[in-house]
């Protein structure tokens, strides 16, 4: 059964990667702009510094190094789980999930391993790029703190798939609306902050609700050696948190009524 | 006079056909109503602890800065547009020959579409927004000027729609203009002020942006809206700034419909 699954899975990055290499140039320059782009993201935050003021307790780099990290994790999301939502809007509309529905493997799976595209991997690099400039800036850092980071990392892509799924199950009530993204990417807003900032209802928020403090916020903030007990508690949430994504999706799909495929 | 009321009738017309096309999409505009306020929290917080100990940052008071990200906030509401999306689109398709053929230019036909989807914004988008940065967040909204903060944002909405269609005016060239539309848009995005306040960036690119057309699609509306405009040192009383932004104004349509002749010249309708 695993092994199927991972068959399945390797076969469709196969054909990702043969389709991102039919229009390679395309994919380039897309990336390119992509990589571009996300260089200047965290402009913001650099102009802020550059008019003299800052973020109490937080240098510029290790403010970098929280965007730096959020951007990586969206890039990796993006490559993994951003398909879904499209892929599940498009069949809602045209009415054709049954053809998905019909196939001898779950759904969900089905939709997340055939929708996997490169085309974000600028936006990793990107994010790369802010993390390898920031990094000699920091304290130094040890061995422990790389694994807390490797940890805590992989728990906030988790949360980004949590969205990515959750934002496709709504698709199936609040048919073909393009801006379902913008709701979660300006809650994922928060994430890209050092946490003290905000309010400490906001925080618990973006720690245990939502927990888009692990996208950017905790991970960084391990390597920086300023992870607490909550960035350890804050694991928890976020796989019920992707879990919450995966039944809410299978709850859709029950709910599901084929018209019109 | 006969001409006017023409122009009006076909405003009208078709402003009406396109909010009734996206009301029915209401409830897409109605996203902003969350995401607006949410992003606005975001930008309380972090502006709150960069101003702490701190009464003024490049010549704003950390009051002002809220009413700023609240004002960029709301005209992008009332200014917002896609027309250079629009025109690639019906470029691309071919479906634009059947606006050549019309007897209304095509630029008219997009600013009374934009009329109609605005009206949609200001009513779904706006003024829920207005509420609540006025009565929950109790940010300062009240314009310094009634008067020339809605001529200043009407401005800014012909203007908005001016650079956009010369961008789209692009795909009568290269066909394909996403990648000329991305590359705008994410100029636009830094350089109209929506990102931070103008002032905030080096003298040197101040002064730069001084000529540029993206200070007057949200920066300038937005310092009118506050009443005080000050940009690479140079400041203005508020008259010079909005008679400013008429001229800009001027020149961008002027240079749009020179565009717009020689691109009528290249267009052959294939694949219509």
């Amino acid at each position: 059964m695993l092994k199927k699954y991972i068959r399945i899975y390797i076969e469709c990055i196969k054909i990702s990667i043969s389709t991102a290499l039919t229009y390679r140039l395309n994919f380039l320059l897309d990336n390119f702009i992509m990589l571009v782009s996300n260089i200047l993201f965290p402009l913001f935050t650099l102009l802020i510094y550059g008019s003299g003021a800052e973020f109490p307790n937080w240098t510029l780099y290790e403010v970098l190094l929280i965007q730096a990290v959020f951007t990586m994790s969206t890039g990796i999301a993006n490559i993994l789980f951003n398909g879904v939502l499209w892929a599940t809007m498009r069949h809602i509309i045209e009415g054709s999930l049954e053809i998905v529905l019909i196939k001898p493997v779950d759904c969900l799976f089905f939709l997340t391993a055939s929708t996997i595209e490169f085309s974000s991997i600028g936006l990793f690099l990107g994010g790369l790029v802010i993390f390898v400039v920031a990094l000699p800036h920091i304290g130094p850092v040890s061995i422990l703190m790389v694994l807390q980071f490797i940890v805590l990392f992989l728990s906030g892509v988790c949360v980004m798939m949590g969205i990515s799924f959750i934002m496709a199950a709504t698709s199936f009530k609040w048919v073909g609306n393009s801006r379902i993204p913008e709701i979660f990417e300006s809650i994922k807003y928060f994430g890209r902050y050092p946490q003290n900032i905000f309010h400490k209802v906001i925080s618990g928020f973006t720690s245990f609700i939502i927990p888009v403090a692990m996208v950017g916020y905790f991970p960084a903030a391990s390597l920086l050696g300023k992870a607490d007990a909550t960035a350890f508690i804050a694991i928890l949430p976020c796989f019920l948190f992707a879990m919450a994504g995966v039944f809410l999706f299978r709850h859709m799909i029950r709910l599901y009524e084929g018209v019109g495929g | 006079m006969n001409f006017l009321v023409k122009k009006f009738r076909v405003v009208k017309a078709v402003a009406l056909v396109t909010y009734k096309e996206w009301s029915a999409y209401r409830t897409h505009s109605m996203v902003s109503i969350f995401v607006g306020p949410v992003y606005f929290i975001v930008q309380y917080f972090i502006w709150s602890v960069v101003y702490s100990g701190k009464t003024s940052l490049n010549g704003m008071e950390l009051s002002q800065m809220l009413t700023y990200f609240g004002v960029t906030t709301l005209i992008g509401y009332l200014t917002m547009d896609f027309a250079d999306w629009n025109l690639q689109m019906l470029v691309r398709t071919g479906k634009f020959l059947t606006f050549a053929l019309r007897p209304i230019h095509h630029r008219f036909f997009a600013l009374s579409q934009k009329i109609g989807h605005r009206v949609l914004g200001f009513l779904f988008e706006f003024l829920p927004c207005l509420f609540i940065f006025v009565f929950i967040f109790k940010i300062n909204m009240r314009p310094a000027n009634f008067g020339w903060a809605i001529i200043s944002v009407a401005l800014a909405f012909l203007m908005n729609l001016y650079l956009n269609y010369t961008i789209g005016m692009t795909a009568f060239w290269l066909v394909q203009a996403a990648g000329v539309r991305r590359v705008y848009l994410l100029l636009q995005s830094i350089f109209s002020g929506g990102l931070i306040p103008l002032v905030f960036f080096p003298g040197a690119l101040q002064k730069f942006l001084l000529f540029l057309p993206f200070q007057y699609v949200s920066y300038v509306p937005a310092m009118v809206y506050i009443g005080r405009y000050t940009l690479a040192g140079v400041s203005m009383p508020i008259p010079q700034v909005v008679g400013l932004q008429a001229i800009a104004v001027a020149v961008t349509a002027i240079i749009s419909e020179y565009i717009y002749r020689l691109s009528m010249k290249r267009f052959t309708g294939v694949g219509a």
